[in-house]
């Protein structure tokens, strides 16, 4: 026996694979959001996993911090590299903003970390650790940033030192990291105008300005201009210590919040990914709906077309079910050719994305036997359409 | 028949294409992570201290009142050179002119009644003198009987009164005496104060402030001026703790301001502070410059690198290869082709990102200085050229 | 010769009650194997319905039918007497229309070798036996060819191997002649005595076409549902 459906998708080849063309690029429009997706927990996974923390000490009350803001005074981690079972503490701050080189400004999610404490880049794809306590900056390669490059942060330029792969904030925009004093500045000082005004506020409140008291005001403006405030602490556990209890007696004596890793990575994809999920399995459910009705459509009327030699075929002696055979053959021959063309579109063009996409073999997998199915389904309207056919309509006339 | 054949091939391309796209789509996530390697170098490290310093002066005054005055003149202002004792402000003295005026009467008040108590005192003398020698005169007549005792005992009492007076003047004349010294040291207090309310400048300097105007009230202890020792300017350089470890008097820094960025200004560590910043963690020293630039302005920002004793023939690795894992200092090498820890102890680190190996390696060792995700012992690894693109 | 194909007081009824329609009124035939027979009738008198019962496509109402000594249908009976109709149509009648229908992706061999591959058969036989029949209908040269290469006369001769290669009792032909001119209808009538012939096929030729009328030996005429038999002139093509 020969495959009818064979037989006709090499008759009319030319129209059978453009037909997959444009499937192919519905169905690799969907694996590449289903790749969006796990780019995005692979982004928070990242982001956990290079912070080279075991817990992550925040403001008590909250989710920080990096799905709510947090903060701490700089000098809470003696209090916690006291307690037992800490082997190492890093104060860190984090703030997205922009960061200009030349004349074009990149959204940085800029890092402030301490020399030698977790917080620090692990590892490095060029250049060299930053080594001066002040204007050095080490820049992940996302940003277009390179070796030498001098970029502007608030009021003071920073030069890139060296670059990371893959340290990328929650939303996926690049981290830049910089001393944690430049940090507390860039967080806190504002531009002169703003510092001027503030001063004159000062100046004009008579319980700060007395005229008794010289040196007051000078006093109080100068506390006003220094941030000693961090928004987290990383901690690394001791070996042997369990992280769960190292962080409930965070929680319980020194009234701070503690996560540790598993608490954090819930935080990021439930809270802060949940909306985006929700969107993405939206798509992906319209995506789908939209593949069937189109590989339904296609199918139906390639079927219709051919509807002439279906009532001939049934005439001169052809199953019910060798027809309806073929039609299926066809639907799921299409679909698998958009799956091909679909994956392959997907993996070259998932690195021109802004954000990171991530296909996944199991994805693949699921994706393919979604399409089968679908396209399977899809072919049923066709069939239906073919069995109803009447034989003696071949006996025209 | 051949147009069959083609699309037959041409779909067995299509599909052939199609599967090594997806293989090498998912392969390439499972592969080795590479690495870029480096040597451990003998050579010459010069490693520096960075930091960040302020233009400061070390000698600085504060010029101003001891009592809450109202600013009467002000004769110098801001950027003028003046010389120890010159006058440059003055205060209202408000009464204390008339209260001088007032004390002066008192001293010839005072004088006059030492005049007159003296003028007592001669009179008294005299007086004194005539009873004694009258007392005596009749003391000798009462011997011979010519005299009553009664006229006697009289002027033997009139003599002892007038000894009384003289010794009473004679006091009197202490007290006139001692009165006029009090209002005398009263006016040279009063002097005294007056000459406070003349602002004169301690030393040679430099005004780097004029902070009171005339007719402003100023309270005791509050500037009026300020002067800065010009010959004492120097850079108040923070450095941070951890790196501080061998810093000396003497070394030899470079200090670039901010108003000049592509000048290096040579200089030196002059003094390291005993107390440090305990609250931002840094050590706070001092660095001259050997040659001061002109128009220096006190609260310039400067970046400071100090220069630490080279290191001959030092064995280093760049400083990125060098990684902290759980308590461990060390470096990744690859053996086999895997990933494998070796610990290390380092020395010294250079600004240039080369840090000093004491022991753990030796030299020509491999270590992994950039790699591609974080490693893990074990972990295989592919050696490239460079990993930025 | 034994009848091949015998129809008994067959009719068939349209829709019930007043707008009932009476396609076929008892209708008698027989035809013997090895004879070809035209049916000849205007349109509307029910021969394409009197084709499409022979044709196991559609039921009778009344009468029976029996083909090559079975009995396919028997109202009294119940109706159809076989079970898998498909398998009746692909083994024992050929189907031989106004216009080629050869299946436009399949190539010549494989348009007439489907119903033997269809019915089991392996590939190689039935590719064999298709290339036998093209040989004798003179179109083996076109063996491999897509059927839109095909002239017309060349697609009628492959539709009729495609009728032949069951060897089938019952070969029905509608309108085989009509797109054609007189010599190729000729050659087509004479083709059709031939396999008759070498095959031992009873066929029917359903025709208006005045061109061929004369070379039938018996034809059976219809007229709204009824039809009479007439001996024909019998003139060889």
């Amino acid at each position: 026996m020969i495959s009818l459906a064979g037989r006709d998708i090499l008759h009319s080849w030319g129209k059978y694979v453009f037909t997959g063309a444009g499937l192919g690029l519905l169905i690799g429009v969907t694996l590449s959001m289903a790749g969006i997706y796990r780019g995005m927990v692979e982004d928070a996974k990242v982001l956990l996993t290079n912070s080279g923390a075991d817990l992550w000490v925040v403001q008590r009350d909250t989710l920080g911090p990096y799905a709510e803001s947090s903060t701490l005074h700089d000098d809470s981690w003696r209090t916690v590299a006291a307690l037992p079972g800490i082997a190492a503490t890093g104060n860190v701050t984090y703030l997205t903003m922009q960061a200009w080189r030349k004349n074009e400004d990149v959204r940085v999610f800029v890092v402030g970390f301490e020399y030698g404490h977790p917080g620090e880049p692990a590892y490095l794809i060029a250049g060299r650790p930053i080594t001066r306590t002040h204007y050095e900056c080490i820049a992940d390669e996302k940003s277009g940033f390179v070796l030498g490059d001098r970029v502007r942060i608030r009021r003071h330029e920073y030069t890139v030192v060296g670059l990371t792969r893959r340290m990328v904030s929650a939303s996926g925009d690049p981290m830049l990291f910089i001393p944690l004093k430049d940090a507390q500045e860039a967080q806190f000082l504002k531009d002169n105008d703003a510092i001027v005004n503030d001063r004159a506020r000062t100046a004009s409140n008579p319980s700060l300005n007395r005229p008794g008291i010289p040196g007051l005001l000078d006093a109080v403006i100068a506390s006003q201009a220094a941030n000693h405030n961090v928004n987290a602490i990383l901690v690394r556990v001791a070996p042997g210590w369990n992280d769960t209890s190292v962080a409930a007696n965070i929680h319980r004596w020194l009234r701070l919040q503690a996560y540790t890793g598993a608490q954090m990575e819930e935080i990021l994809v439930a809270k802060l990914i949940a909306t985006s999920a929700k969107q993405i399995a939206m798509f992906l459910v319209i995506l789908s709906i939209v593949s069937g009705a189109i590989v339904s459509f296609i199918i139906y009327t390639m079927t219709m077309s051919k509807i002439r030699e279906i009532a001939v075929l049934k005439l001169i002696g052809t199953r019910n079910r060798s027809i309806a055979a073929m039609i299926l053959q066809e639907a799921l021959g299409l679909g698998l050719a958009g799956f091909v063309v679909g994956k392959t579109v997907a993996t070259l063009w998932a690195p021109y994305f802004p954000k990171y996409v991530l296909l996944e073999s199991g994805d693949a997998l699921r994706g393919f036997l979604a399409v089968m199915l679908i396209c399977a389904l899809a072919s049923i309207v066709a069939i239906r359409a073919a069995l109803r056919v009447d034989p003696a309509t071949a006996i025209g006339g | 028949m051949s147009n069959q054949r083609i699309a037959l091939a041409a779909l067995g391309f299509v599909i052939v294409g199609g599967i090594l796209a997806t293989a090498a789509g998912c392969s390439s996530s499972s592969s080795a992570t590479k690495v870029v390697l480096a040597r451990a170098e003998l050579g010459d490290l010069n490693p520096t201290i960075f930091g960040i310093g302020t233009v400061e002066a070390q000698r600085a005054y504060l010029v101003g009142p001891t009592l809450s005055s109202r600013v009467s003149q002000v004769l110098v202002d801001q950027g003028d050179l003046v010389r120890s004792g010159q006058l440059l402000a003055e205060l209202d003295p408000v009464d204390l002119d008339e209260r001088m005026a007032s004390a002066q009467s008192a001293i010839d008040r005072a004088a006059s009644a030492v005049e007159v108590a003296e003028a007592q005192l001669a009179e008294a003398r005299s007086r004194s003198a005539l009873a004694t020698a009258s007392s005596l005169r009749y003391t000798e007549l009462r011997q011979r009987n010519f005299v009553s005792s009664e006229v006697t005992d009289g002027k033997q009492h009139e003599a002892k009164a007038a000894l009384a007076s003289l010794d009473a003047a004679k006091a009197a004349l202490d007290a006139a005496r001692r009165d006029h010294v009090r209002v005398k040291s009263d006016r040279a207090g009063v002097a005294k104060q007056r000459a406070q309310y003349h602002l004169r400048s301690p030393v040679d300097a430099l005004v780097s402030a004029r902070e009171a105007e005339p007719g402003s009230t100023v309270v005791a202890g509050q500037a009026v001026l300020r002067l800065i020792d010009t010959k004492s300017l120097w850079v108040k350089t923070r450095i941070d703790q951890g790196r501080s470890q061998r810093l000396a008097v003497g070394q030899v820094a470079a200090i670039v301001l901010r108003s000049r960025p592509n000048e290096s200004i040579p200089g030196k560590v002059v003094r390291i502070e005993v107390s440090s910043d305990s609250v931002t963690e840094e050590r706070l020293v001092d660095v001259v410059f050997d040659k001061p630039p002109e128009n220096l302005s006190p609260g310039e920002l400067a970046e400071v690198s100090i220069a630490l004793p080279a290191l001959k023939s030092a064995l280093s690795v760049p400083s990125a290869a060098v990684h902290r894992l759980l308590q461990q200092t060390g470096v990744w090498r690859s053996l086999d082709q895997h990933a494998s820890f070796q610990a290390v102890r380092i020395g010294a680190q250079t600004l240039e990102g080369r840090t000093q190996i004491l022991e753990g390696l030796k030299e020509g060792d491999e270590v992994v200085e950039f790699s591609a995700a974080e490693l893990h012992g074990g972990e295989k690894l592919h050696r490239v050229d460079s990993l930025a693109r | 010769m034994a009848a091949a194909i015998l129809i008994k007081n067959l009719s068939k009824r349209y829709g019930s009650g007043d707008t009932a329609v009476d396609a076929l009124r008892k209708v008698d035939m027989s035809v013997a194997s090895g004879e070809v027979v035209g049916l000849v009738g205007p349109s509307g008198s029910g021969k394409t319905t009197l084709l499409k019962c022979l044709g196991a496509v559609i039921a009778p109402t009344t009468g029976t039918m029996t083909l090559a000594g079975q009995s396919i249908f028997d109202q009294n009976e119940g109706g159809w007497q076989i079970k898998d109709l498909p398998a009746l149509r692909r083994d024992r009648i050929g189907f031989i229309f106004q216009a080629p229908y050869l299946i436009p992706f399949l190539n010549v061999t494989d348009n007439v070798a489907l119903l033997p591959m269809l019915a089991g058969q392996s590939n190689a036989t039935s590719r064999a036996r298709a290339l036998d029949l093209l040989r004798v209908l003179e179109v083996d040269h076109r063996a491999q060819a897509k059927v839109a290469q095909l002239s017309g006369g060349e697609q009628q001769r492959v539709a009729i191997a495609r009728a032949l290669v069951s060897r089938p009792p019952v070969i029905l032909a509608d309108e085989p002649t009509a797109p054609l001119d007189s010599e190729r209808a000729l050659t087509v009538i004479r083709i059709l005595n031939q396999m008759a012939q070498q095959y031992g096929a009873a066929i029917i030729v359903v025709t208006h076409d005045e061109k061929i009328i004369p070379t039938f030996r018996r034809i059976y005429h219809i007229r709204d549902g009824c039809t009479f038999e007439e001996p024909g002139e019998g003139r060889p093509a």
